[in-house]
């Protein structure tokens, strides 16, 4: 791909820059998380958070746990009981350990946020590009679609659409995957338009391409680093609604531990135990810091829009 | 294009994004729970079988779906939005009327707050940036940012309710407080022009918590937006043609520099209100503010479908609205805007 658009293509009088080579663009990545100290941060923490969730999901499938103690079963110490080393972040109202509950919740964030993110890109990336390229009806129906989409909030949309599906972690992730898609395809349709009629497009069509096979091969390798700095950017955000709509109780059914949930579950102790619902606020604030920092680190190393 | 038809533009867009929104709350209601009678008397609908005969017969809801369609939208036209269980069962439009006004006053003061702070903050940053203030102000906004809004209400709760007793818990005014006569039903307004400045203090009092949470969850963005809309503009030609005229360097900065990177903010005001009211089902719940908000919670958790439903127009129709009326100010603003 990339010798057609550096190689005999020749678009030397070509406006827009072509794309660096992959492997360059990666050195890239990697020099403006060392040099920038908040993409560092940002890279770190993402990388703790995945790392947990990844353990206590794998620990989950070999029957085992990660979490010093398990993180439904009650009395495991006397209940409302201050931060300790026994128990990192205190216990809840039943005796339950605080931190084996928001560490045993990571799982769900992460996995909401990666399959929504996922799916937006995909389905956004093609539709857009498609929209692009073709024009007509197919645009301008997705165009009006995406306006009716910008006009809800999208915890509001999420939410109706939840209690249209019923609670539960998976309707929570369809919910927010029907929402979330239409500014990646607004994106990749913008992003498609300034290159839909560059020469190496031009090249090949004329070689006799199909549009599946511009898009996919030309079109969309070209768009998709604008798209992954608004992904990385954008995926604290559906941390932050998905926590959201736990808060509302529309997530994870007790006794099993959400960070939203917990938060909407302790906030009645705060009186007594205000670091109670802090703890798992502070959790959520972490994460979404994380991608926002990495976000904004590729951002300025990649030159997102 | 010129500005009337921009407008005209604008308007049928606004109309024809508020119908789609109609469409997916109609398609919704068909799929709650297997009855669409559920959409406008919730479950409790078997408890009144002759208001769930009735509405059967007034949405035909034995009929295919395109007719029920069209009595659907007939029905939201005439500001029927069903009844809500949650609520006792008065119909929802009351409920709305009710607690729309508490709603508009924590937006209000929201937004105020967002906006002095989001433009004081943000002419700092773009004054001293790269310097140490701009990244103290960055570290706060971003904090600021990446908290939901529920956390945010609670610390503030926590730090100026439970530890040093400044503001109020809860609670939209104090007890035993007569209320304003409602002139233009918003009530921190009615008590202001009445002169029940009782009833004022106490409202002010009691909206600060709700309002600054918000803000502070939401202002990063004018902070963000206006730092490099001013850091664009202080490069632009006019900038250095104001200075070489040898005007103050404050003037430069405040009358030729903020004045134009504001245009921005103008739009940017529009995103926030949305953001603004959605966060009020957070921070109205928390501290027990009687708004739209509010209710929206308590419709959520008791499967008050109808309220859910007709929250969710509602808050199309505000959004929608506030997006117009953002779109018409900016060609406003600036002139130079090309409409298309």
């Amino acid at each position: 791909m990339e010798s057609e658009i550096t190689g005999e293509g020749k678009p030397a009088e070509d406006s827009t820059p072509s794309p660096p080579p992959r492997h360059e663009r990666l050195r890239t990545i990697l020099h403006a998380l060392r040099s920038n100290k908040g993409a560092l941060a940002g890279a770190i923490i993402v990388s703790m958070f995945f790392v947990t969730a990844l353990a206590v999901f794998i620990a989950g499938l070999l029957h085992t746990r990660i979490t010093p103690y398990s993180p439904i079963q009650q009395d495991v110490g006397p209940a409302l009981a201050a931060p300790s080393w026994a128990h990192l972040m205190g216990t809840d109202e039943l005796g339950r350990d605080v931190f084996s509950r928001v560490v045993a919740a990571t799982p769900n964030d992460m996995a909401v946020s990666l399959t929504v993110i996922a799916f937006s890109l995909i389905v956004g990336a093609f539709l857009g590009t498609y929209a692009a390229f073709h024009g007509g009806l197919v645009d301008e129906a997705l165009m009006r679609m995406t306006d009716i989409f910008f006009a809800i909030p999208g915890l509001v949309l999420a939410m109706a659409i939840g209690i249209a599906l019923g609670p539960g972690i998976t309707n929570m992730a369809i919910a927010l995957m029907v929402i979330w898609w239409p500014p990646y395809a607004r994106l990749a349709r913008g992003e498609a338009l300034k290159i839909a009629h560059q020469n190496y497009i031009e090249a090949a069509r004329l070689s006799g391409a199909g549009r599946f096979r511009i898009l996919l091969e030309h079109a969309l390798p070209n768009i998709s680093q604008t798209l992954l700095v608004y992904a990385s950017m954008d995926t604290g955000t559906v941390i932050l609604i998905y926590a959201g709509l736990s808060y509302l109780g529309l997530a994870v059914r007790p006794p099993f531990p959400d960070w939203g949930q917990m938060v909407s579950a302790y906030q009645d102790y705060m009186v007594s135990v205000p670091w109670l619902p802090l703890f798992p606020g502070i959790v959520i604030a972490l994460g979404v810091i994380g991608f926002s920092l990495l976000g904004d680190g590729l951002k300025d190393a990649l030159g997102g829009s | 294009m010129n500005t009337v038809s921009f407008i005209a533009r604008r308007l049928f867009l606004a109309i024809f994004v508020l119908l789609g929104v109609a469409t997916i709350t109609f398609i919704l209601s068909h799929s709650l729970g297997g009855n669409p009678i559920y959409a406008w008397l919730g479950k409790a609908a078997s408890q009144h079988p002759q208001l769930a005969q009735q509405y059967e017969a007034q949405y035909h809801l034995n009929d295919p779906l395109w007719v029920q369609y069209y009595y659907y939208l007939s029905g939201l036209l005439h500001g029927n939005l069903g009844y809500s269980p949650s609520r006792g069962f008065v119909p929802v439009v009351t409920v709305i009327e009710q607690t729309l006004p508490y709603t508009i006053q924590i937006a209000f003061f929201a937004l105020a707050i967002s906006l002095l702070l989001g433009v004081t903050l943000g002419v700092v940053a773009a004054r001293y940036h790269h310097k140490m203030a701009d990244k103290s102000i960055r570290a706060f906004y971003l904090a600021g940012i990446c908290s939901p809004s529920f956390f945010a209400a609670l610390i503030l709760l926590i730090v100026f309710n439970l530890e040093l007793h400044l503001l109020p818990s809860g609670g939209s005014v104090g007890i035993n407080i007569t209320a304003p006569t409602p002139i233009t039903y918003i009530p921190i307004l009615d008590a202001l022009i009445e002169g029940n400045f009782a009833y004022f203090s106490s409202a002010i009092q009691h909206v600060i918590l709700p309002s600054m949470a918000l803000a502070l969850v939401n202002f990063g963005v004018v902070v963000r937006v206006l730092r490099s809309s001013m850091l664009d503009v202080m490069h632009s030609n006019y900038i250095r043609t104001a200075r070489a005229k040898g005007l103050k360097e404050s003037t430069v900065f405040f009358k030729h520099g903020l004045r134009n990177a504001m245009i921005p903010v103008v739009t940017l005001s529009s995103i926030l209100v949305t953001w603004l009211i959605t966060g009020t089902i957070f921070v109205e719940n928390i501290f027990a503010y009687p708004g739209i908000g509010q209710y929206v919670f308590q419709a959520l958790t008791t499967q008050d479908y109808p309220g859910i439903m007709a929250t969710t127009l509602v808050f199309a129709l505000i959004i929608v609205a506030t997006n117009l009326v953002a779109d018409i100010l900016y060609v406003v603003v600036d002139p130079q805007i090309r409409l298309s």
